[in-house]
């Protein structure tokens, strides 16, 4: 809040002195007293002033008062129901009117033990209802999508999710209808809610009416442990609380980061962790055993094995990482070969470059810009949601988005999403001619700069040149997934991977060791700020994790190896994060700067695609409801993306086609053929199309009808 | 189908000024009848010489809130202090229960509203007039819409753009606040107060908001001159006519209009020609059905807004209708509580669920399986909703319901003892159906398809 | 349709207020009442949700979220004119219909409703028949009324 003139204001009898313009419901928590609320909710925008919980009295004024709709004046003299009989007894009323209809069923309701309604009533609620009618009643419970279930009878109509929906991920998919008594919460016809934030309103509603389906009957409030750590899901890291009962995550919640995700958090992050119990999970090492295939071995074999391997590839081993390990992991593996093994060459998971540590800021900062420059050819939706909403709030704040390069002027922020960003070195040019404040890049993996600081960290030693690789460590799915890591595997002589899921190594591994997921690790990350923070051990993983046996390993080469997170940190520490200890990392991470950290070495800059003249270039994206976590949890299919194409509406035009059609496309050797989808904001010259459904097409591609066969 | 009966009943005809039977419908006739000389007088005038003379004939909203429109029209800034358009907004929703005024005023004297509206205009110099119209209003959107083009046509409306907005049925969008929201497109759900439309209305603009016949009356101000004006009916509050919605068990029911300060007794007795089939009259729906009962003791009591404000009353958009002593007043307040449950807008809490509840225990009397305390539970739901709502729909429910058991409480007591209705299928009231129990569009979604898996 | 319904956005600052009006044109254009593809077609042509124009559609009570029958007669069953008798002209009505208030007759010809004041309080029962209003309408009224509108 900008420096304002404070004001005088008396709360039953205590008097605050306040910024003029604070909500009254905040000041009167300043002075020690709460009003309590349900529909109020500030970062839902203006106040409504629907549910009336918050009557208060005030000085000079006839009727009671909503306080959520007021703000601090000075002079104003206000009473709540502590010492107002007046608004005791409004308070009392809206209290009555809002049990009238809710049915009494907290023993069997979720919400019970951490639910608003419950505790207002505790506190203030009569003692008995006077209510002996019919209450309204309800199609119960329905599901609004295969994560969320609506029960309608227990909704106290407060709006705080419609009001999510229309003006804060602004999908405009859940609202109100009919009129009255009988006004019911509701999508469209029969459309589940669908978008990358629908989970955010089990955690705004106050009552158990919005519940997260997963969690249904799965735990009470007071057998949960909530262990506060950072989502691992993409770049932005949000801030989270993972319940536990017994060891296992039964609900991801939001842990509000003001400067990072101000309380919200994405589907993926909240609903994907039943990833951790998919079935193709794998618990024991497997190694290729001749003519049969893979067959589970002890680990003191398996560490055996690769010792072995590693031993005869001295100076000829390849890591290939994910992006997904933590700080301590990346570094634990790039010591143990770098170091132990004398081998320099990793496949990263992507560019990355220390350009914009001059333009750091916090992902609030959009939030309150003028001119925000989006670039590249990736939705932030799709790649950084959080970041998307931050764009969407300082929109509506009147902030102007522009999306092209040439009429970048006037901007104080930039984000970079997509390819072509050469790790943010392209945006950082960008930023220094424009003299913009902050700038952002997107990176692809959420601990892309982690890790690059970790491999850097581990030696200075430049990689040798060409030579034959003795053995490929592929750190992780996503790697494991990389066709172009596929392609050194089949170069290598033995490869060494280290997978969650059975399958995704499985034709080409000489050995395969069980890996955890970010929800299973101590560590820390550095999210697409620069910031580093903490990530914590919420579900015991069924396998001991990959510091653990890459310390084992690190031992037989006599590297000193400590298995545990906060010793690692310290060494990195010391070159990375000017000595910052594990602990002083903290709960809340500050964005820090630390000088003395070494540049990474910025790789050179990729040739731009070239496309002829009206040609097309291919731009592959992993959609943010994709990747090995979301594909095995079946809550998530229906977000899955489709097989389609994007097109700007220019080579639609061109070519053409209309949305529906079928086209092919060619390029790079290979062709696919999908479902055309006309999108008015992408740039010309650009088709789209997730990760999953390119295949092996590249680069500059044709595009062509395809023939429909009958 | 006998028609609307529309008379001046008493001298001097303000807005029914010229019509004598035939509607002023056409330009022309409007005009030999003096229409549009004051427009053309008051753009002759600054825009502050026309509101202060509305303010000096202390001319007050006939919607049912009573407030200065001059006053009302101050509030809003001038273009120099606002970098926003300034709208106005002519509430022609016409909704509360026994009303239809403004309708007439519509069919007989459309030009007089345009050209009230365009004073207005002048007066708060705004650039863009809409006229929300109730969406059933269909032979009166004809009637206006062709008077509109007349204008047009004549090159009257000068810089001033004068749209027509349908309303689409919903009582709650005659509440100001409601009915910007519902000009903007959307739930017709009130809006807390502050802001005020003067100040934050339509699209966030200054607004002024004024009711058909107060617009109405503008003309007439400037044309008999403010303090004239301000002589007539019941000085000093309740200046002026008003056209009186004479309606119920009377003899000779209609649209009058008469000088504020006419007593309730000589409206219905001589303009109305009493309550026929020599019945008595128990009570009088007067002011409209959101305000409290007036009973037979209090018939002297003179039709403006401080002589009735003495009994508790209100004159509201001024309505009389006569009910006789056929009628079960429990029967009455059930059905008047049906209508605030079908409109309530369902934003805000007491008024959702306390009409509801309202009508659940007039529902139990009336079938006399109700107790003696649920008759103080009912008492206490109106306590509760009173003053406590986000707008006064709620207080507007439960005012009525609360005057009716206060007032009439033996009959009330009478179903209970009686375990029924005393007056059986005799009352005109009885079982009379209400559209709450229709069940309008309640569909919930049926299994949720989700084709993209 | 789309160019209609953007026609009429051209009368207000902002698009949005179009919607009552845009589902007025939708639901004469559908027969009545609004089917699905009127609320995309309405969302589509004023850039807003299904979702957001059935959720003001069901506000108001013209609106009809459900099939309807070709005519419509809605009989007023309010105070004032339920002190003369508009019950008994519902009843009328239901009779010479055979359906209840809120139905459609089995031919799918005529629906049958009863709504709030209409006001035309001072010549009850006020009957609107096809949204044009019939004053002083008794039982009596009724067989000569549906006549017209099956004949
Ligand atoms: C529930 C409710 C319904 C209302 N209905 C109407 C109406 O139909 N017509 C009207 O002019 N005013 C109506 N009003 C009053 C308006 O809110 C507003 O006060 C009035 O239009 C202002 O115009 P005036 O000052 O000229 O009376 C209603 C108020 C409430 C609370
Ligand atoms: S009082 Fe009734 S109509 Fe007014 S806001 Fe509250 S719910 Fe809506
Ligand atoms: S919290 Fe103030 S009205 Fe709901």
């Amino acid at each position: 809040m900008s420096a304002s003139e404070l004001v005088r204001v008396t709360i039953d009898g205590k008097e605050v002195h306040i910024a003029k313009g604070t909500g009254l419901v905040e000041s009167a928590l300043h002075a020690g007293i709460e009003i309590p609320v349900f529909c109020y909710e500030p970062r839902l925008g203006a106040p409504i002033g629907a549910c009336r919980m918050c009557l208060v009295e005030i000085e000079g004024m006839p009727k009671l008062q909503a306080a959520c709709t007021l703000t601090a004046q000075d002079g104003m003299v206000v009473k709540t129901a502590r010492t107002s009989a007046q608004a005791a007894e409004g308070q009392n009323a809206t209290l009555e009117f809002i049990l009238v209809n809710h049915p009494l069923d907290c023993p069997v309701c979720d919400k019970g033990g951490e639910c608003p309604l419950q505790d207002l009533t505790f506190r203030y609620g009569p003692g008995k209802t006077r209510m002996n009618f019919e209450k309204t009643t309800f199609e119960k419970p329905i599901p609004i999508s295969p994560t969320i279930s609506l029960d309608r009878e227990r909704c106290i109509l407060c709006y705080r999710c419609t009001r999510f929906s229309e003006s804060v991920s602004e999908d405009g998919q859940l609202v109100a209808k009919n009129r009255g008594a009988m006004s019911v919460i509701s999508t469209f016809e029969d459309e589940p809610y669908t978008g990358a934030f629908t989970g955010n309103v089990t955690e705004l509603c106050p009552v158990g009416a919005l519940l997260p389906t997963q969690y249904r009957f799965e735990a009470r409030p007071w057998e949960i442990q909530s262990v506060p750590t950072v989502c691992g899901m993409c770049a932005v890291g949000c801030n989270t609380w993972v319940d536990l009962r017994e060891g296992k995550a039964k609900r991801v919640r939001s842990r509000n980061h003001f400067e990072i995700d101000e309380g919200w958090l994405c589907d993926k992050g909240r609903f994907a962790f039943t990833h951790l119990r998919a079935p193709d999970r794998i618990v024991d090492p497997i190694q290729r055993v001749r003519r049969r295939g893979f067959e589970p071995v002890s680990w003191d074999a398996a560490i055996d094995a690769a010792e072995e391997m590693l031993r005869a590839a001295r100076e000829r081993v390849v890591v290939a990482l994910s992006g997904s390990e933590t700080v301590e992991q990346a570094y634990a593996l790039a010591k143990l070969v770098r170091v132990g093994l004398d081998s320099h060459e990793a496949v990263l998971p992507e560019e990355v470059s220390g350009a914009l540590d001059a333009y750091r800021a916090p992902l609030s900062s959009i939030g309150d810009a003028q001119v925000i420059g989006v670039l590249g050819d990736v939705p932030l939706e799709e790649s950084a949601p959080i970041v998307d909403l931050w764009v969407r709030k300082a929109r509506r704040n009147g902030a102007r988005i522009v999306d092209s390069e040439d009429n970048l002027k006037g901007a104080d922020v930039l984000i970079w999403s997509g390819p072509g960003g050469r790790g943010g070195v392209r945006v950082a040019q960008l930023a220094e001619q424009l003299g913009v404040s902050a700038a952002f890049y997107v990176p692809a993996t959420p601990n892309g700069r982690g890790i690059a600081d970790a491999w850097s960290a581990a030696s200075d030693a430049e990689p040798g040149d060409e030579h034959s690789i003795g053995v490929l460590i592929v750190s992780g799915d996503e790697a494991a997934g990389n066709p172009n890591v596929r392609g050194l595997a089949e170069r290598a002589e033995h490869v060494i991977v280290s997978s969650m899921f059975h399958g995704l190594a499985a034709g080409w591994a000489d050995l395969v060791l069980p890996g955890t997921s970010y929800l299973e690790r101590d560590g820390t990350y550095v999210n697409l700020e620069g910031r580093l923070q903490r990530l914590r051990r919420t579900a015991t993983p069924p396998c001991p994790d990959e510091l653990e046996w890459i310390s084992r390993l690190a031992a037989r080469f006599d590297i000193e190896l400590a298995p545990y997170p906060s010793s690692v940190f310290a060494e990195v520490s010391k070159r990375c994060y000017g000595g910052l200890s594990f602990g002083e990392v903290g709960e809340r991470a500050a964005l820090r700067t630390y000088d003395a950290a070494p540049a990474h070495v910025d790789p050179p800059a990729l040739p731009e695609p070239k496309t002829a003249e009206g040609g097309l270039h291919l731009v592959c994206y992993k959609p943010l409801f994709s990747g090995p976590a979301v594909e095995r949890v079946t809550e998530l299919q229906f977000q899955r993306p489709r097989a389609e194409v994007e097109l700007s509406a220019v080579d639609a035009e061109r070519h053409g086609v209309k949305t529906g059609d079928e086209v092919t496309l060619t390029g790079g050797g290979a062709s696919v053929t999908l479902r055309a989808q006309v999108n008015r904001k992408l740039r010309a010259g650009v088709a789209r199309v997730p990760d999953e459904f390119a295949g092996d097409v590249r680069g500059a591609v044709e595009l062509s009808k395809a023939e429909v066969t009958a | 189908m006998a028609d609307t009966v529309v008379e001046v009943a008493e001298q001097p005809a303000l807005v029914l000024r010229g019509y004598d039977g035939t509607p002023l419908v056409d330009l022309d006739t409007y005009r030999s009848v003096g229409g549009y000389a004051q427009l053309e007088r008051a753009r002759a005038m600054s825009p502050q010489e026309v509101t202060q003379q509305i303010i000096d004939s202390n001319l007050r909203g006939r919607g049912g809130a009573f407030f200065p429109t001059g006053r009302k029209a101050s509030f809003i800034p001038t273009p120099d202090k606002v970098s926003k358009p300034i709208y106005i907004t002519v509430n022609a929703d016409e909704s509360e229960p026994g009303t239809f005024k403004d309708r007439e005023i519509m069919l007989k004297v459309p030009h007089r509203l345009l050209e009230g509206c365009l004073i207005a205009a002048h007066a708060i110099q705004s650039k863009h007039v809409f006229i929300y119209i109730r969406g059933e209003y269909t032979e009166e959107y004809e009637v206006l819409s062709k008077a509109l083009a007349e204008a047009r046509k004549a090159k009257l409306l000068g810089n001033v753009k004068v749209t027509i907005h349908r309303g689409a049925g919903a009582y709650i969008c005659g509440e100001e606040t409601a009915l910007l929201e519902s000009l903007e497109g959307k739930r017709g759900q009130p809006r807390s107060k502050p802001p005020f439309p003067a100040i934050q209305g339509l699209y966030a603009s200054p607004t002024l908001i004024n009711n058909v016949e107060s617009i109405t009356n503008m003309p007439i101000v400037l044309e008999v001159g403010p303090q004239e004006y301000a002589q007539i009916g019941a000085p000093p509050d309740s200046t002026g006519t008003r056209l009186f919605c004479l309606s119920g068990n009377v003899a000779r029911p209609g649209v009058y209009e008469a000088p504020h300060g006419i007593t309730t007794r000589h409206l219905i007795y001589d303009i109305g020609g009493g309550i026929p089939n020599g019945r008595e009259l128990k009570a009088v729906m007067i002011g409209g059905s959101s305000f409290p009962v007036m009973t037979p003791n209090e018939l002297d009591t003179k039709l403006d807004a401080n002589s009735l404000g003495q009994h508790g009353l209100f004159i509201g958009s001024g309505v009389v209708c006569a009910i006789d002593d056929r009628t079960c007043i429990v029967q009455f307040a059930l059905r008047v509580a049906q209508f605030y449950m079908h409109e309530s807008c369902g934003k805000c809490t007491p008024c959702r669920v306390g009409t509801r509840w309202l009508v659940q225990i007039l529902r139990a009397v009336e079938d006399g399986t109700a107790s003696e305390n649920d008759l103080e539970v009912l008492l206490d739901v109106c306590d509760r909703i009173i003053g406590k709502c986000l707008c006064v729909l709620g207080d507007s429910a439960a005012m009525p319901v609360a005057s009716c058991v206060t007032k009439f409480r033996d009959e009330f007591r009478a179903h209970l003892a009686h375990g029924g209705c005393p007056f059986g299928a005799d009352s005109s009231l009885a079982n009379l159906f209400a559209p709450t129990d229709q069940h309008a569009h309640t569909t919930v979604p049926q299994e949720l398809s989700v084709e993209r898996v | 349709m789309i160019e209609e319904i953007q026609k009429l956005a051209k009368e207000y600052p902002s698009s949005k207020s179009a919607v009552l009006p845009a589902l007025r044109y939708a639901q004469e254009q559908h027969g009545g009442w609004l089917p699905r593809e009127a609320f995309e077609e309405v969302g589509e042509a004023l850039d807003l949700t299904p979702a957001y124009c059935m959720s003001v559609a069901s506000f108001y009570d013209m609106f009809q979220l459900e099939r309807t029958g070709e005519h419509t007669v809605e009989v007023c069953t309010n105070v004032c004119c339920g002190l003369l008798g508009a019950q008994a002209v519902l009843e009328a009505f239901e009779r010479e219909l055979g359906v209840h208030a809120g139905e459609t007759t089995a031919d799918g010809a005529i629906t049958l409703r009863a709504v709030e004041c209409l006001g035309g309080c001072s010549t009850p029962t006020i009957v609107a028949v096809d949204h044009r209003y019939r004053q002083s309408v008794t039982p009596a009224d009724v067989p000569a009324i549906v006549e017209q509108l099956r004949g």
